[in-house]
């Protein structure tokens, strides 16, 4: 490969600032160098070196506090202009390791739901601000709504039904639900970002501390990939919080998803790329029938071509989501139904497009895909689950309706 | 629809056998394999779970499946002389491969090189009864494993149209009454330490793309000079292991040679439809029981609060889920009847362009309808459909390599391409 990453699958530049530049810089080196190089030390002494990894990243770069706001301790980043360069720097985590990623993505995301402008809740500020600013690694969860089951009728956010409900209690809040799944890091989550029903069944969003005797945590689940977030069922049972961590805006659960469609396909684009590179490498030296470099042959260069096509357009369009959450003034805010029915859209896309660039990178790496030593069955494993959890339920069917609704004004879907 | 067994299969092709083999396949899969696939992806490098599991379907105290090859005369069920051998296969691929399809791969791929002299018409009796007691004579599961693929190579060996053998590193030199083997095959399936015996294609003359300098040679996994490393680690199909072989002046006496010059080429050729009718059972196997999970859970979990299965959009999607089953199923048992329809007056060689181009684009077509059903159901599945309780995620993990191995994809489309447009240079 004799173009850099960033000269192939190339992105509007000018929306990310030189100081955000040096941090993506930063997260890079971080990825090149701690875990891109060392791949086979990564793998096989996975489950340590995730959390050194993270600790590296979060506290001594300090993206732990990417998305607080200064005056809190943090980068500051929680102006919507900072949208681009958000979304860069987990792309940049992706690449290195896609469960890093999602955690990061995660966590960034909650914050967001409080911090970004123009509703940044100093209350609320105040009180995680300090614990996610000092020097301890901290871990984000969130829980969305997804299927509910038969004979259970339940509010519903969009159609998902929504599993757990909040209750006025005293000055604060109860919040109740049996056997949630999160999407991620159940079993380790130090907070919970909930998505709750209220009395009169609105969606809306509670931060629940994971140190409370009154939240359980299932089993550690085993799932097809990024098993070292720890996921795990968790009940809330009547778990009170202050009145302040709940969070009622109108848009808010809206807000959840765009940022998640958001910074879960950057960790997607990262993964990608990351695959690109290794396949390329592969391909330089793979010889097919007694010699050939694989790659001049037009049918294995149309499947090269595939994959460069679906990751360049998945950045492409990531970073066309992100331009668009940064000018609120043009577009609406990031909870508005236009720009959640985007995010759906262009999320949804954009999954689709690197498990299939991968799908069918795979096709020519064959066995050497297929096998761990090579790194590329771990990203397809990974994109595949982050791409599942988004769905929720019914595969594409929720954005779909969301797409519809938005674009014809439908009325009952 | 009351059960998965109503999705289409031509009954009329059914071995009379049929009926008796998916009952004690599916009581076997129900008991054994069932309750503990969940564990397997951890069991990849040991087999203590999978390898009992493997004992009762194979050996003599469980089914004896592994023997159904070999003529009833030396133990065996007598199948290589069945006009339903392949749709037997697919069958038995199929039944496994429901339940888990690396334990349908393992066990089947033990048949794969002993189709080269136990299937009328190129029985090889010689080496058939040289053999018989190693799989018809124990209680243990015994697997062969066909070691085909080179480093160098990928899956040039199999492209012998193009190739003729030229690529092939492995060279066995004639010695007396001897061959001697030395080369390097990598990933055949049950290596890693599993096989008992191996089937290798090699050549006479390096670089020669004459047929008649292809052979194929059984070798025992224990012959001086064989080296096998350990198991990779994978994505999935964790009872099917994949390792290095090494041959290093490995000695075998003159007629474990399996039929001679020409006629190994033949049969080399013949073997890759065995092959694909193989792999498409495992992909239906796995299919069927993805509609088992899959209708159990838009049954009972709901959107919009209504179960999954009553709105029309998603109706939409699973509706195509289990079109495409049927589909897949009924193109599957026609694979294998192009196979059990060798040799007669309205059917072609098995070995001819017609069958290989046929069932290769048939095998593509199945091995991309499976993957992207896996993928879509896990979808609907959504926050469950990564968890490996639901166990669609194993099969979307398992199946993969199906749509890659045996030259992949792209091989497919050659040798589609060849047959139906006539191309010449490909």
């Amino acid at each position: 490969m004799n173009k850099t990453l960033d000269e192939l699958f190339v992105y509007p530049k000018e929306l990310v600032d030189e100081e955000s530049m040096r941090v993506i810089h930063l997260v890079r080196q971080w990825a090149d160098k701690e875990i891109i190089a060392n791949r086979q030390e990564y793998r096989e002494n996975y489950e340590k070196l995730f959390i050194d990894k993270r600790k590296t990243l979060n506290l001594t770069i300090g993206l732990q506090r990417l998305t607080l706001p200064e005056e809190h301790g943090g980068f500051g980043w929680n102006n919507p202009a900072s949208t681009p360069g958000i979304v860069s720097v987990l792309t940049e985590i992706g690449r290195a390791d896609a469960a890093i990623g999602v955690v990061s993505a995660v966590k960034c995301v909650v914050f967001a739901a409080i911090s970004m402008l123009p509703h940044l809740d100093k209350d609320l500020c105040d009180a995680l601000a300090p614990i996610y600013c000092a020097d301890e690694l901290k871990t984000a969860s969130v829980i969305l709504p997804s299927s509910g089951r038969v004979g259970e009728k339940t509010p519903t956010f969009w159609g998902r039904s929504i599993p757990a409900i909040v209750e006025p209690d005293g000055e604060g809040y109860a919040v109740k639900g049996k056997h949630l799944r999160p999407l991620n890091s159940g079993a380790v989550a130090d907070l919970f970002c909930v998505v709750c029903a209220d009395p009169l069944g609105r969606p809306c969003v509670a931060l629940v501390p994971g140190d409370d005797a009154r939240v359980t945590r299932g089993k550690s689940l085993l799932e097809t990939g990024l098993n070292a977030c720890g996921n795990a069922e968790v009940s809330f049972d009547s778990v009170r919080i202050p009145q302040s961590y709940v969070v009622v805006r109108e848009g808010v659960v809206e807000q959840v998803y765009t940022w998640l469609n958001l910074l879960l396909g950057g960790v997607s684009v990262g993964a990608g790329m990351n695959f690109f590179e290794i396949l390329s490498d592969w391909a330089e030296t793979r010889t097919i029938k007694g010699g050939y470099l694989m790659k001049e042959n037009p049918l294995c260069a149309s499947v090269l071509a595939d994959v460069a096509d679906e990751i360049f357009t998945a950045r492409l369009m990531l970073y066309s989501l992100a331009h668009i959450i940064s000018k609120p003034d043009d577009w609406g805010y990031s909870g508005s139904q236009r720009i959640y029915t985007y995010g759906q859209i262009i999320g949804s896309q954009v999954q689709n497009k690197i498990l299939r660039a991968i799908n069918r990178g795979m096709e020519l790496m064959g066995s050497a895909g297929y096998s761990k030593e090579w790194h590329v069955e771990k990203h397809w494993r990974d994109v595949k689950t982050i791409q599942s959890h988004l769905c929720g339920v019914g595969a594409d069917v929720p954005v779909k309706m969301d797409t519809a609704r938005f674009f014809f004004d439908c009325k009952e879907i | 629809m009351k059960t998965f067994d109503e999705f289409s299969k031509p009954e009329e092709y059914l071995s009379p056998m049929d009926k008796h083999l998916r009952s004690a396949l599916r009581q076997w899969a129900t008991k054994e394999v069932m309750p503990y696939r969940r564990k397997y992806d951890e069991d990849w490098k040991d087999h203590h779970l999978i390898e009992p599991a493997f004992d009762k379907l194979m050996g003599n105290k469980g089914l004896g499946i592994q023997k159904a090859l070999f003529p009833e005369e030396l133990g065996g069920w007598g199948i290589g002389h069945s006009d339903y051998a392949f749709t037997v296969a697919c069958t038995l691929a199929e039944e496994v491969g429901r339940a888990d399809t690396a334990m349908a791969v393992a066990f089947m791929v033990t048949y794969w090189p002993l189709t080269t002299i136990l299937v009328e018409p190129h029985v090889n009796w010689r080496l058939a009864r040289e053999f018989a007691p190693m799989f018809c004579e124990t209680d243990k599961a015994v697997f062969a494993a066909n070691a085909m693929t080179e480093p160098q190579g990928g899956s040039d060996i199999e492209n012998l149209e193009i190739t003729g053998g030229k690529t092939i590193r492995t060279v066995a030199r004639l010695e007396g009454d001897e061959w001697v083997i030395n080369g390097h095959k990598l990933w055949p399936t049950n290596t890693g330490g599993v096989a008992k015996l191996f089937v290798v294609p090699c050549t006479t003359k390096l670089g020669s793309t004459d047929p008649n300098d292809f052979a194929l040679i059984f070798v025992p996994a224990d012959a001086k000079g064989v080296t096998q490393g350990g198991p990779y680690e994978k994505a999935g199909m964790a009872a099917d292991k994949n390792g290095d072989i090494w041959f290093e002046d490995v000695r075998v006496p003159v007629w474990y040679r399996a039929h001679g010059p020409g006629m190994d080429a033949q049969v080399f050729r013949e073997i890759i439809p065995w092959g694909l009718v193989g792999s498409m059972g495992f992909l239906c196997g796995a299919m069927l029981n993805l509609y088992e999970i899959l209708y159990e859970f838009v049954s009972t979990r709901t959107f919009r609060n209504k179960p999954l299965k009553e709105d029309d959009a998603v109706a939409g999607v699973i509706g195509r889920i289990a079109g495409d089953i049927d589909v897949c199923r009924i193109l599957a048992y026609e694979a294998a009847r192009m196979g059990d329809r060798r040799n007669k007056p309205y059917g072609h060689p098995i070995y001819s362009d017609e069958v290989v181009g046929k069932m290769r684009n048939l095998k593509d077509f199945i091995s991309d309808r499976a993957v992207d059903i896996f993928g879509k159901a896990m979808d609907v599945l959504g926050t469950y459909g990564a968890d490996r309780e639901f166990d669609i995620e194993k099969h979307w993990r398992d199946i993969k390599i199906i749509q890659l191995w045996m030259g992949g994809k792209q091989l497919c489309q050659m040798e589609a391409a060849r047959y139906f447009f006539n191309c010449t240079t490909l």
